[in-house]
């Protein structure tokens, strides 16, 4: 899988970074960047302390502007780049084809992941696995652990209220499918995450649950260290981005509450709609059948209540189904990325701390103490990919959130024309026999 | 304006306008009313423009009791009803309240229909009370009282009574009621259920303004995506309020209904009438046969006496005396006595012969008028009620387009994004 040395990061591409051009470098840096060899923040600031020259686009010193953070979130930019283009993508996932299980402890569902691609990382082309979703959870725990530095996607709520939602009805499975078929493409679309020994594992493995048992996986150094760190450090102050970051998901995902909120009273309000004309238009046919000249007219007018209300249904289900569904994955996803920042504002405080304890110490010596330059280390590759990974999720909320309200608004725009069509077709009919007068 | 124009039909007619008045009432209370002005036009031939020819002022009760005279005066005749006096059938958004302005509006609506109705009403046009109804400003409701219609109205009682017990009713006046029946129930359940309908859109467009806030709100912390946020936002809000005029128009549809919902109750009126005059026939044929039969037995005392007296004695068995049989039979009467009867009897006889072929008459008449006005009745039903299908559909057209056009807004502010 990695060709990288044994204590480098799982998450890192195959090469080093001295192998690498200059980002600035003119266009050959593409192809380079591109591909497989995917560099990652966490290499950059991994080795920064020779590499620090190397990489910097201002080519200024490291405590200046030009931090390995603003390197590698460029990086990053044109990282993105690539993946919108879609040449020169190398990873393709899917899932589909829910099928029910009945054993005798227990009955569930389990999808086909189907993995087609032509990274190293992969023994075989292409992969077809079935996993259920219990393995999806295990699988982003094992992200979460072995990559606690960046965002990992959210996936559908696990537990479901019995008796409200049938966890096995066509439209429960069909939502959770796709929620859990986009968790797999974010995972795909991240340049790190990809890379995730655990994903391979997920993607390829006969059976997962050997795997499970095997203990935990290589965790990363920075991994240790940031589970490791001890409570007790305060921090004094978020950097102002962070606070800024922090801000923006509190509001986020109060505004996305309240969405969710009068998207569902919009469809109690159309259901009970709904109900009134199911009653209303069979009252225009009992009319109907006591007239003579009046019958075929009353009638249409019924037939055309009738085509409106299934109109309507559609258009619920479809609020259902596709609509709220993707408003509460994001509102999981700003809480995750929540907790996120609070991880990095540990990992700063540890940093500060032992700064401080450092400067009370009062020695001559110019340089700093190891561990201290490790903890540095972390909180910077923090920091670098966390802002890597916001800009990317802005990018991709701000597109999902455009198809996703474009798409409520073409829904509506489909059932008004479907009423539409029904009343404009009535209309000869009503005037029809009056020209015959 | 002479009548004989009047009649022509070349006139317009208009309630204008409706005040709110205060005055005391029969019984020195004060009491709050609206008073309708209506104009009256007559249209020039040469160029069609129209004159003013009258103008005055008329309360409710004035209509009412115009009407209540037309309904005494031709019970053959369909009349045209009046708009509730109560908002009933409402929609929570409409007041209940008969002095809101939208309701004295669809009422003022309503008044001008009937008189309208009226006078393109072939006979109803021509009646003088209803001239006078237009014309005569003062002493209108003495002229009415005058003619005695109260009197003549059919009691309820007698009417209900008819109703029960008629024989031989014409078989189409029996499909009618049913028909009128059916009618009523039928447009009062869609008017219930319309309302019900109208009541949850409401709901559905109201909740949608919620989005143009919080979309508002949500674009404030957005670079990028700010812009097209707020602007959908206010699409969202132009969504919202569109429905109330959506509404209000649909209520014009709703009196549409209505007016046929409360001509059910005047084409009853007509079924009545003929229980009544086929009942009253009946009563007259029954009464006539009855006489017919005393004066026979009475003339032809002496044949059928045997028969009788055995009848007689039969019941008298236990306290048999022959005086008790014959004050059974002749009564305390004398020969004399029972001349007098038979020849009463004759004269009632012929009397009623007479009545009965003029009610006859009478009835036949009525069927034939009834039935014209009818058929001209049915007509009128089914052209508008076809208009006004037409026109409701043509309202769902336009409702469905403006929300075509929001969303379509809406979408592009979202693709902006």
């Amino acid at each position: 899988m990695s060709g990288g040395p044994p204590k480098a990061l799982p998450s890192t591409g195959p090469q080093s970074l001295r192998d690498m051009p200059h980002p600035l470098a003119g266009s050959s840096s593409e192809e380079a960047v591109g591909g497989d060899s995917t560099p990652s923040p966490d290499l950059l600031t991994a080795r920064s302390f020779g590499d620090k020259d190397l990489i910097l686009p201002n080519g200024g010193t490291p405590a200046g502007t030009a931090s390995p953070a603003s390197s590698s979130s460029l990086l990053n930019r044109l990282q993105l780049d690539d993946d919108v283009d879609g040449e020169t993508r190398d990873l393709f996932v899917t899932v589909d084809d829910p099928k029910k299980h009945v054993c005798t402890m227990e009955t569930y569902i389990t999808y086909r992941i189907t993995t087609k691609s032509t990274r190293v990382e992969f023994d075989l082309p292409e992969y077809s696995v079935r996993r259920r979703y219990q393995d999806f959870d295990w699988l982003r725990n094992k992200l979460e652990e072995s990559q606690p530095t960046h965002l990992i996607p959210p996936l559908p709520e696990k537990f479901v209220v019995k008796g409200v939602v049938d966890r096995f009805s066509e439209e429960f499975v069909e939502t959770r499918r796709k929620a859990l078929d986009k968790f797999l493409k974010r995972i795909t679309d991240h340049p790190v995450l990809s890379f995730n020994e655990h994903f391979n594992v997920f993607l390829t493995a006969k059976d997962l649950n050997a795997h499970k048992k095997q203990g935990m996986a290589l965790l990363t150094r920075v991994g240790e260290s940031v589970k490791h760190v001890a409570g007790g450090y305060k921090l004094r102050s978020r950097p102002l981005e962070f606070a800024a970051i922090g801000e923006y998901l509190d509001t986020f995902a109060l505004k996305l509450g309240t969405i969710d909120r009068i998207a569902q009273r919009i469809i109690k309000e159309e259901i009970e709609y709904l109900v009134e004309l199911r009653e209303y238009g069979p009252v225009y046919s009992t009319w109907s059948a006591l007239e003579g000249e009046l019958a075929e007219p009353l009638e249409g007018v019924s037939a055309c209540i009738g085509s409106c209300s299934a109109a309507l249904e559609e258009l619920t289900d479809d609020t259902t189904e596709d609509f709220l569904p993707v408003l509460r994955e994001y509102i999981l996803y700003s809480d995750s990325m929540k907790s996120v920042l609070k991880k990095r504002d540990h990992v700063q405080a540890e940093y500060e701390a032992k700064l401080e304890a450092v400067a009370l110490r009062k020695e001559e010596r110019p340089k700093v103490p190891a561990d201290v330059e490790k903890c540095q280390d972390r909180m910077e590759c923090f920091n670098a990919d966390l802002k890597a990974d916001m800009e990317r999720w802005q990018n991709n909320k701000r597109q999902d959130f455009r198809q996703l309200l474009m798409g409520m608004a073409d829904k509506n725009i489909q059932y008004y024309e479907k009423c539409l069509m029904a009343w404009e077709s009535i209309i000869p009919l009503l005037q029809e026999k009056q020209e015959d007068k | 304006m002479t009548e004989s124009n009047f009649s022509l039909k070349k006139i317009e007619i208009s309630v204008s306008e409706a005040e709110k008045r205060t005055g005391r009432n029969a019984m020195n209370m004060q009491e709050t009313y609206t008073a309708y002005l209506i104009e009256t036009r007559s249209v020039e031939h040469s160029d069609g423009q129209s004159v003013l020819t009258d103008s005055l002022w008329r309360r409710c009760s004035a209509f009412e009791w115009l009407r209540n005279y037309l309904l005494v005066y031709y019970p053959h005749i369909v009349v045209p009803p009046l708009p509730e006096k109560r908002a009933e059938f409402v929609w929570h958004k409409l007041s209940a309240d008969n002095m809101d302005p939208d309701f004295v509006e669809r009422r003022r609506i309503g008044l001008e229909n009937f008189l309208l109705r009226l006078a393109s009403h072939p006979i109803l046009c021509r009646d003088k009370i209803f001239y006078l109804f237009l014309t005569q400003e003062g002493n209108w409701k003495e002229t009415v009282n005058e003619t005695g219609f109260q009197l003549k109205a059919d009691s309820r009682l007698k009417a209900l009574n008819a109703t029960f017990r008629v024989k031989n009713p014409d078989k189409r006046f029996i499909e009618l009621k049913h028909y009128s029946d059916e009618l009523q129930s039928v447009i009062s359940h869609l008017l219930r259920v319309r309302a019900r309908v109208a009541d949850r859109l409401y709901g559905v467009y109201k909740v949608h303004g919620n989005y143009g806030r919080v979309f508002s709100e949500w674009s404030a912390i957005e670079k990028e995506m700010g812009d097209g946020l707020q602007s959908a936002g206010h699409h969202m809000d132009v969504y919202a309020s569109s429905i109330d005029d959506i509404l209000e128009d649909e209520e014009h549809y709703a009196d549409q209904l209505k007016e046929y919902l409360f001509y059910a109750e005047a084409l009853r009126a007509v079924c009545r009438k003929h229980e009544l005059m086929q009942y009253d026939l009946e009563m007259a044929a029954q009464d006539l046969a009855s006489k017919k039969q005393q004066c026979e037995e009475l003339a032809t005392g002496g044949e059928l006496f045997s028969i009788w007296v055995c009848g007689i004695i039969i019941t008298n068995l236990k306290t048999f005396s022959l005086k008790g049989v014959t004050t059974q039979l002749f009564g305390q009467e004398t020969p004399e006595q029972r001349e007098a009867r038979i020849k009463m009897l004759e004269e009632q006889i012929k009397e009623g012969e007479q009545q009965l072929k003029s009610k006859n008459l009478e009835g036949r008449e009525f069927v034939k008028n009834a039935w014209a006005d009818i058929e001209r009745f049915k007509e009128q039903k089914n052209h508008d009620l076809k208009e006004a299908l037409i026109s409701y559909a043509v309202m769902q057209i336009s409702m469905c387009k403006k929300g075509i056009q929001v969303w379509t807004n809406a979408k592009e502010c979202f693709s902006k994004m």
